[in-house]
């Protein structure tokens, strides 16, 4: 399979402090990564870093098998960060002027969005099944609207990596669930790759073909029918940890058939 | 009343003065960066009375100090040497202070700086709406232009960079707009409420509670709105028109957020 990110050696300082130290990893085109790992563990600060926002202490990182210092197509690269929980609920935006902020990037600065802009921006209100929500301002929505909204913005480029930190936090499970769906549906039919922060363990051992354990170092793992996700997880977690997981646990998942 | 020139011209430069501090101060209201513009505006003090005293137009002086404390500000934020609000008094501080030791030095400008300060837009002539309408046109130019990028960076500046968006580039670029805006409500409303101007139209339309586009042309009308009502009620009941502009903008502005709460 072909790399899509490559980390060797990377080491990133936040103030005095080294927050990640010495990681090397790799993600195949077509991976559905979870990143996981204790509170302040490094797991932000790994995705900031993947996506260039902040400066590395010693270490490289390719892109789509370019290096990151020169790597210049970002709107191959999706990113849904926090700011999709915290925004200010009174700005004046419709969803779908949210979405159609998907389509601005430094190759058509100054350029007035075109009919093939707006029409990728109805093709991923339609994906993330929220065409119904267009002109309702994004202040308005649910959370899991709110989601579903910002991650619509993230795939108008058309992008081949998409980048979410912990985009379910406060979903009743049912949101959730049907979160991870729409995510799995866009990784198997659109061969998306897919990086996403979750705290949601069951969820990453269920859904997820990778799982990237942070605590200051970064263990990656495939995630097969014999993946024991106590080994990788007493890495980041320590070994006092006990996840309690049975692969069986993952029939008993909220399914939805509408979606 | 509408034959007089005067009148006329006070209505077209105010109006043309109102859609460009409308478009401006709502992307400051959504940045959180309101006073911003009362800080420069008093800055632009000293650059009113080194103009006086020098012999040049004030408004130049007005808008090469307001460029210069709005860069001023961004330094002192971007270098972390103080918080928005510290780093926007100490520049107020700076610039009203310098215009208050030349006007010392000059024995007064009197009348001449009182314009300035409280506003004269019955007095613009020809030549000021010109000046007027060229700026506003470039300004205007600009939005219109940047109105992705500028709305990217005002809702999401980390995910504006990622987008490969200059941010550094284009918030410069904003902030020296906002400086010429001032520069030019100056004429209009005055130092002292020249915030009033750049506020109150897009925090009216923010009532509103409507897309973007939508706020930002409500804001447009709401501005064009208090100025020229402002002009017109001040002129009828000869009192001071920028006071009434501000009292017509604060009219609007009540009426409509009360409509909104009560419909």
């Amino acid at each position: 399979m072909e790399p899509i990110i490559e980390v060797e050696g990377l080491t990133v300082k936040r103030g005095p402090t080294e927050a990640l130290s010495n990681a090397s990893f790799m993600i195949e085109r077509g991976d559905y990564v979870g990143v996981v790992g204790p509170n302040g563990g490094g797991k932000t600060t790994l995705v900031l870093a993947l996506l260039g926002l902040l400066p590395r202490e010693s270490g490289s990182i390719r892109i789509m098998g370019q290096d990151i210092d020169t790597f210049d197509q970002w709107e191959k690269v999706g990113y849904v960060s926090q700011f999709a929980i915290d925004f200010d609920a009174q700005f004046p935006l419709t969803v779908r002027e949210l979405v159609g902020l998907g389509r601005v990037n430094r190759k058509n600065m100054g350029r007035f969005r075109n009919k093939e802009d707006w029409s990728a921006v109805s093709d991923a209100l339609e994906l993330m099944n929220i065409s119904d929500l267009a002109n309702k301002r994004i202040g308005a929505l649910s959370g899991g609207q709110r989601q579903r909204a910002f991650v619509a913005k993230s795939l108008v480029s058309d992008p081949q990596l998409l980048v979410l930190d912990e985009p379910v936090t406060g979903f009743d499970p049912v949101t959730q669930e049907r979160f991870f769906m729409q995510l799995a549906n866009l990784n198997n039919k659109k061969g998306l790759t897919i990086l996403i922060i979750s705290h949601d363990l069951a969820a990453v051992f269920c859904r997820m073909s990778r799982v990237l354990c942070v605590n200051k170092e970064v263990h990656s793992a495939a995630i097969t029918e014999t993946t024991v996700p106590d080994e990788i997880l007493k890495k980041g977690y320590g070994e006092h940890f006990h996840f309690a997981f049975h692969r069986h646990h993952c029939q008993g998942v909220f399914v939805d058939e509408r979606l | 009343m509408f034959n007089y020139q005067f009148i006329q011209m006070a209505l077209v430069g105010g109006s043309l003065a109102a859609i460009v501090s409308a478009w401006i101060g709502l992307f400051l209201i959504l940045r959180k960066e309101s006073m911003l513009v009362d800080g420069v505006a008093h800055t632009a003090f000293g650059g009113v009375a080194i103009g006086l005293l020098l012999g040049f137009d004030p408004m130049l002086g007005a808008m090469a100090v307001s460029a210069a404390a709005v860069l001023g500000i961004t330094y002192m934020r971007r270098k972390g040497l103080a918080q928005s609000d510290s780093a926007i008094a100490v520049m107020m501080a700076m610039g009203f202070s310098m215009g208050m030791i030349i006007i010392s030095l000059a024995n007064g400008f009197n009348v001449d700086l009182m314009s300035y300060l409280f506003g004269s837009i019955l007095t613009v002539n020809r030549t000021d709406v010109t000046v007027l309408a060229v700026l506003g046109l470039f300004i205007i130019g600009f939005m219109v232009f940047f109105y992705k990028e500028m709305l990217a960076i005002t809702f999401d500046e980390d995910g504006a960079r990622l987008q490969g968006i200059p941010v550094q580039v284009m918030t410069l670029a904003f902030n020296l707009l906002v400086a010429i805006t001032i520069a030019l409500s100056i004429k209009v409303i005055g130092i002292i409420l020249v915030v009033a101007l750049m506020v109150l139209p897009g925090l009216t339309a923010l009532q509103l509670r409507r897309s973007f586009k939508a706020t930002l042309i409500a804001s447009t009308l709401f501005g064009v709105m208090a100025a020229t009502l402002g002009i017109v009620l001040s002129v009828l009941f000869s009192v001071s028109t920028s006071g009434v502009i501000v009292f017509t903008a604060a009219g609007i502005f009540l009426f409509v957020a009360a409509y909104q709460r009560l419909a």
